[in-house]
């Protein structure tokens, strides 16, 4: 099954409207996101109760709906691998001080990962099909796939998929002792030739569906997960036999848009898997302007996504070649930590 | 009663989040809930917590919440009533 994808909305360290503009460069071992104004959305005295990662999921959704001309969808999917962090953290904070006594309902209420699919359509007042993803790295590519599945039942529905994450002070702090992190400058980060990267958050949606409307911006054609495979041949091979499954060969791939994010040993994977099926065809990589976090993939499909429709890649997301004019396909191939790799097949419409 | 009054306004903006509404803009005798300040049930639980937090008192009665919580006045001639019977 295929989708169109109808809308799109981000929000991410970039601003919703940055392609064709400014990119935003930063500097550290994490990347903020510019926050649009949510109370174009959301009621200022339903936001006080929002974490962040609830307030850029409600925002990624209603800009893809506005996009698509879609007031209310017929399902929401959505994937998220840490879910609503700060909440979590406040709620677990308390517990622990207070003794598991006189806990607040709010940031419990809030901590669930599910709360950002249920208050999108708390919002919207969508008492349709609602699911949430929380499978790591894998939960942005789930979403999608239950979306084709959904679509496949029932060709006639319009659904809201997307995924959202945030870093927190707490999490951040974690996460760089483990040496995932490094100080480094987004415009310099992926020829920085160390181990680490910069962390990221934000969250895209699309409103798909099965038919071709007037505000399609680009086809999904297909998405795949390839768990810790053994070796970079055997990465290899997979990708090749995605391709082929969907008739095509590496050579029919307009842009191969890369998970590079400036950790030497992550990319290298990369390089070896392009230098054998890959070497004539043009990369870009889109983690220099987002950040690495488990679904950073919702910010590839919505660059790609954006990049088909205009015609144009922005040259700044070149890492080999030339930016194809035109480009007629975009394979989004991206790996967390070399285990979870996910391959999403984009087209034009 | 107005130290109390001025300190449950700032108590409540921070336990409820209230962005935007500074001590001053919070009336005495403005209603807490709906027309007022517009809290709902959510909030009625948070300051229910914030009494047993900052001012250590529970309330016995859940049928008494809707005249507690009615304004900043009404908390606060509470906690000093079940304060007077703590002394």
């Amino acid at each position: 099954m295929k989708a169109f994808i109808q809308g799109a909305g981000c929000v991410s360290a970039q601003d919703s409207n940055v392609f064709p503009g400014e990119v935003r460069n930063y500097e550290g071992d994490r990347l903020p996101v510019a926050d649009p104004d949510y109370k174009q959305w959301i009621d200022i005295k339903q936001i006080r109760r929002m974490g962040r990662a609830i307030k850029m999921g409600v925002a990624a959704s209603h800009m893809s709906l506005e996009n698509a001309g879609i007031k209310n969808p017929d399902a929401i999917i959505m994937g998220t691998a840490y879910g609503c962090l700060a909440d979590t953290g406040v709620f677990l904070q308390k517990l622990v001080s207070q003794q598991e006594d006189m806990l607040t309902p709010t940031a419990f209420i809030q901590s669930t990962h599910n709360t950002v699919a249920g208050q999108i359509a708390l919002l919207l007042g969508c008492h349709a099909y609602n699911n949430t993803f929380v499978h790591g790295a894998f939960s942005l590519e789930n979403a999608l796939q239950d979306s084709l599945l959904l679509l496949a039942e029932d060709p006639s529905r319009n659904i809201l998929a997307g995924a959202t994450d945030e870093i927190t002070d707490f999490s951040h702090t974690v996460l760089r002792r483990f040496g995932l992190y490094k100080n480094a400058h987004t415009s310099g980060l992926l020829r920085s030739q160390s181990q680490g990267t910069m962390a990221g958050e934000g969250a895209a949606f699309f409103v798909l569906s099965a038919g071709k409307g007037e505000h399609s911006i680009a086809q999904l054609t297909a998405v795949e997960m390839l768990y810790r495979p053994a070796s970079e041949e055997e990465t290899t091979e997979h990708i090749r036999i995605f391709l082929q499954r969907n008739g095509l060969q590496p050579a029919d791939v307009s842009l191969l848009l890369t998970g590079r994010n400036g950790d030497t040993a992550n990319d290298r994977y990369y390089e070896t898997v392009e230098q054998s099926l890959f070497n004539d065809t043009p990369v870009a990589a889109f983690k220099h302007f987002c950040g690495e976090y488990p679904t950073a993939a919702a910010f590839g499909v919505w660059l790609a996504a954006g990049s088909l429709q205009r015609g144009s890649i922005p040259e700044e997301a070149m890492v080999k070649g030339l930016p194809p004019v035109q480009p007629e396909r975009i394979l989004i191939w991206n790996h967390h930590h070399a285990k979870h790799h996910s391959l999403i097949l984009l087209e034009k419409c | 009663m107005e130290k109390l009054m001025q300190d449950l306004k700032v108590q409540i903006i921070q336990q409820l989040n209230l962005q935007e509404v500074k001590p001053e803009d919070i009336g005495n005798d403005q209603p807490l809930f709906k027309e007022g300040l517009g809290l709902d049930s959510i909030d009625a639980l948070e300051l229910i917590v914030l009494l047993q937090q900052f001012h250590n008192i529970r309330i016995a009665k859940p049928e008494d919440g809707p005249n507690v919580f009615y304004s900043i006045r009404t908390m606060a001639e509470y906690i000093t009533a079940e304060k007077a019977k703590q002394a």
